[in-house]
């Protein structure tokens, strides 16, 4: 820890404490964490830049369906790259202590696949067809069938997409969100 | 409708005025914002109209606007900007506008993290704000604020070591990345009855082991005018010799020496303590061990019930703001199925695969429903009497266990009271010292656990066949789910029904007698004892049982599926962790524990510490031997599942306890209630040396003129909830009956804004005389 704590000064933990749902110990072992992806880049510049590909070698986000979406919203550049400061941020949303709302908002935005701030029918098509993974495929009916019982399930003023007030309603109702929308550190 | 269109009507009238003023007057009117808004109108694609809506951008401000609306803030104009990737710099307050004092930009910075901004602008934000001049507060209001930072910090600072002292999180995570959160919630579920009984264990310690170790008890004589007093029979008691064998056998049947130690109920004394504390000036105390006895065990009832209910009430709330959850059936597969602390790649495989089938399963039971409609009455009536048939046997399967425990207690009781017999004649004419173990010995011990191996092992095979059968019957796979656990749930308490009522028969023939002048040893000298060594030994029958089926069958097994290529050898290694099995292994556990710790006090402890080793067990069997079951586990439904079938083991473990303490009369050899009819007239006994107030109050609590009204109050509260409840579900209703007409009204205002702007288009570029081409690309996009 003592070498970690060297990368940062007391203002900066201060900060990151403040702005996060961690605390300082925990800020410290995230650097560790993001500094075990890249030690040569990391070291150098606690604050480097490090390209999609190499977040993605996170062992949380290397299996995850959505793992680029992940990025894509966390990155401050929008292209996925992400910096220490991005992936803190990421892992304090996904952290336990994060409120739902907060869970809510940036699942809603990894789910809105074409960033229209609407989920719309493709973007639950594509939601479908990533979690059932790259091997396996439901017929096209099939994946038709579950995006209208979907879309009768939640949306409410029949517009035909999912807008955020409607995504947020059906996530109060979801228990299980939380605990499935979580990484721990 | 119709209202709805006048009143849209009325607002395209106001449109047009206003186009016809000119922009200038609602520019003047609403600058920033609005002027955005205006341009982005003339700029505007009819088609993304929609995008531009405030409720499509709220996102990006609710969190503020939430945590505004908490500390009463003023109303700002940021939710009107439209820009959606600059909104966060204009969302910063207008510092100017009006000063906030200390507090309240404190309380903002800690607002923050909630927004969805990254982290350089929250820095940004920040510094903006711990910057900008504020009002110093003064006096008591300056002392409240430090006070709330200082508890502020103390929360973060306990929460971090609570969290460092957490007990097995890492296996915790190691299981939830490879099998997800339902399967976490059972361990979690199985650390929880861990605390509980750790709990009730350090009770059982500071009030009986404690003071039954460190106290010396007064000897008294036997008066042998009264030989059958109760300090005669019990000095009797006390003073014959156990039975004397292998030190091994009696640590794991509880006999012989065992049998007098503070395991079991027997050596509680009957005496009220008395001690000096010579620090306190010579302080005579008292410390009454049958009060303790009887009130330890209380307490214990009353702490398992609570954390029970406080827990099952947690998830039944969440299950009554859920009720509309099977409505979001779909919503909740979609958006909530992926585990996203899965770190691992086949179990990523294999959650793709369940969610595969899940889906897969929902699409066809909803097929399944509509078939089951256009059934045809034949085949429904097959399936009704598959399902008969099927029940009827699972009843003389029951029926027929129960049978079976009979036999084997009747038989092993038998057999040993025999051979003890035979074991005396032999001893009478040739002392033999044992030292080995002998053959006979060894059947002895067979004999006496021949009941409990019988139990364990019915509870191994039974459910195997039940969970075969119900595959026939056709139900809906959550009802398979319930069905098999509480047919499983049956038979294991029926199981203990017959071996309780069989202890019950043997002591109410054999239970009461003097050890005076007892030469009887059929006859039990302590029969509370006794029905404690039996729970004792179930439980560690139960517990090697676990051990050996995971360490010497499964792992084999799970080894052999591992590293053969033949199918048939495969499919049967191969296991899959199902959960209600191992949910009911733990719940039966603590069942056994509940009934047996009034006679035998150490139970709790043994179970704690089994608690402790059933987890490493269970991981063992999760993590080694079982792959990740094709079922998805929800975590809050399982929770429930997990709590209601506790709630019902408790209640029929203490139902038994409950009468032995109320009716049977305690033996008179041992034990903290010799001489008394029953354990509960201890109590009344008790109650009527108490002062003659509080005798008064607790009678009147006790009669009609309390209870009637108590009742009528209670009743009005119900019935005041119920009518809360009913009229919130009603306006539930109809505000989301508003919301889908409110959409629809959106939609419809959308549908003549768009037209409206593409008349306005039309005529912008009639008026600036574009070139045709341009015309002609706008055309198609309006008609697009």
């Amino acid at each position: 820890m003592g070498q970690g704590k060297s990368q940062f000064t007391e203002e900066e933990l201060q900060d990151y404490e403040d702005l996060t749902y961690f605390t300082k110990k925990e800020v410290l072992y995230a650097h560790q964490k993001f500094k075990a992806l890249a030690p040569e880049k990391v070291g150098h510049n606690k604050n480097a830049k490090l390209p999609m590909a190499k977040v993605l070698t996170y062992p949380e986000l290397k299996v995850n369906p959505f793992k680029d979406r992940i990025c894509k919203v966390f990155s401050s550049s929008n292209d996925g790259d992400c910096t220490f400061e991005d992936f803190l941020d990421m892992m304090s949303v996904f952290s336990e202590m994060a409120p739902k709302a907060v869970k809510a908002e940036h699942a809603f935005r990894i789910f809105d696949f074409d960033g229209d701030d609407m989920i719309g029918v493709s973007d639950l098509r594509e939601v479908i067809q990533r979690l059932c993974g790259p091997e396996l495929k439901l017929s096209d009916s099939e994946i038709q069938q579950l995006v209208q019982n979907v879309l009768e399930e939640a949306d409410l003023d029949d517009d035909g997409a999912l807008s955020f007030a409607e995504f947020e309603h059906i996530i109060d109702k979801s228990s299980d969100f939380c605990h499935a929308f979580r990484i721990r550190l | 409708m119709s209202g709805g269109n006048s009143k849209n009507k009325a607002k395209s009238k106001r449109h047009e005025g206003w186009e016809e003023a000119g922009g200038e007057f609602y520019q003047e009117l609403y600058p920033g914002g609005e002027q955005e808004l205006f341009d982005n109108l003339q700029r505007a694609d009819a088609a993304k109209l929609a995008t531009l809506l405030p409720s499509k951008q709220a996102r990006n401000t609710t969190t503020v606007k939430r945590a505004r609306s908490q500390t009463d803030r003023r109303q700002s104009t940021f939710a009107r900007t439209m820009q959606s990737r600059d909104i966060h710099l204009s969302m910063l307050p207008d510092l100017s506008e009006n000063l906030s004092n200390e507090e309240r930009s404190w309380e903002e910075i800690m607002q923050i993290k909630a927004l969805p901004v990254p982290m350089s602008q929250k820095i940004e934000l920040k510094a903006r704000l711990q910057n900008a001049t504020k009002l110093r507060l003064q006096g008591f209001e300056q002392l409240h604020w430090r006070q709330r930072k200082v508890w502020h910090r103390f929360r973060i600072g306990c929460t971090e070591t609570f969290s460092k002292l957490e007990l097995w999180q890492t296996p915790m995570r190691e299981i939830e990345g490879k099998f997800g959160t339902g399967v976490v919630s059972y361990f979690l579920f199985l650390r929880w009855l861990f605390l509980l009984n750790f709990t009730i264990s350090i009770l059982v310690i500071v009030f009986l082991i404690l003071p039954k170790t460190l106290l010396t008890e007064r000897v008294y004589e036997c008066d042998e005018t009264e030989a059958n007093s109760t300090v005669c029979c019990s000095i009797a008691y006390f003073e014959k010799n156990t039975t004397n064998s292998n030190i091994f056998l009696d640590v794991i049947q509880g006999t012989g020496w065992m049998e007098r130690t503070i395991l079991f109920y027997g050596v509680y004394t009957d005496q009220i303590y008395t001690y000096y504390v010579n620090s306190l000036y010579h302080t005579k105390l008292f410390y009454n061990m049958p009060m303790a006895y009887i009130l330890v065990p209380i307490s214990w009832t009353l702490l398992s019930l609570i954390a029970i209910v406080k827990t099952a009430a947690r998830g039944f709330k969440q299950k009554l703001i859920e009720s509309e959850g099977q409505f979001y059936k779909y919503c909740n597969l979609v958006f909530g199925g992926w585990d996203f602390c899965i770190h691992n790649d086949r179990s990523a495989r294999i959650k793709h695969q369940a969610l595969y089938n899940e889906i897969k399963g929902c699409i066809e039971e909803e097929r399944f429903k509509e078939e089951k409609q256009s059934r045809s009455r034949e085949s429904q009536i097959l399936m009704h009497l598959k399902r008969l048939f099927i029940n009827l046997i699972v009843f003389v399967i029951l029926i027929a266990s129960g049978f079976l425990i009979y036999v084997a207690f009747n038989f092993s009781t038998e057999r040993l009271n025999e051979s003890i017999g035979s074991n005396e004649n032999r001893t009478r004419t040739m002392p033999i010292v044992y030292t080995t173990m002998s053959f006979n010995q060894l059947e002895n011990v067979l004999m006496e656990f021949l009941p409990f191996i019988c139990i364990v092992v019915l509870n191994l095979i039974i459910p195997e066949i039940f969970s075969y059968m119900i595959r026939y019957e056709g139900y809906m796979p959550p009802h398979v789910i319930i069905i098999t656990l509480l047919r499983t749930v049956l038979l294991r308490l029926s199981s203990l029904g017959v071996l309780l009522s069989q202890i019950y028969l043997y002591i109410s023939t054999n239970g009461i007698v003097c050890a005076k002048h007892n030469t009887d040893t059929t006859k039990l000298e302590c029969w509370e004892t006794y029905v404690g060594q039996q729970f004792y030994k179930l439980i560690l029958t139960d517990f090697a049982v676990q051990f050996v089926t995971t360490f010497l069958i499964n792992l084999p097994r799970a080894f052999m599926a591992r590293h053969t290529r033949s199918r048939c050898l495969k499919m049967f290694g191969e296991q899959e962790f199902y959960l209600p099995k191992h949910v009911l292994d733990i719940v039966y556990v603590q069942t056994i524990i509940w009934m047996g710790s009034f006679f035998c006090p150490f139970l709790p402890i043994i179970g704690s510490m089994f608690y402790f080793m059933i987890f490493y067990i269970k991981k063992f069997t999760c993590l080694v031997n079982c792959t990740p079951s094709p079922v998805v586990y929800k975590a809050s439904k399982s929770k429930s599942l997990f709590m209601s079938v506790l709630l019902l083991g408790f209640v029929i473990s203490i139902l038994p306890v409950a009468y032995s303490v109320a009716e049977i009369l305690p033996s008179i050899n041992c034990g903290p209630y010799r001489g008394y009819t029953t354990v509960w007239e201890f109590v009344i006994q008790t109650f009527n040396n108490f002062p003659s107030v509080i005798r008064e109050v607790i009678f009147l609590l006790s009669t009609a003129t309390f209870a009637v009204p108590a009742f009528a109050v209670t009743l009005f509260f119900l019935y005041y909830y119920w009518a809360v409840a009913t009229a919130n579900r009603h306006m539930v209703a109809v505000l989301k009956n508003q919301l889908v007409l409110e959409g629809h009204d959106k939609q419809f205002l959308l549908n003549r804004l768009s037209a409206f702007i593409r008349q306005h288009q039309k005529r912008c570029d009639r008026r600036n005389r574009p070139s045709f081409a341009d015309d002609d690309s706008s055309i198609r996009q309006s008609s697009r």
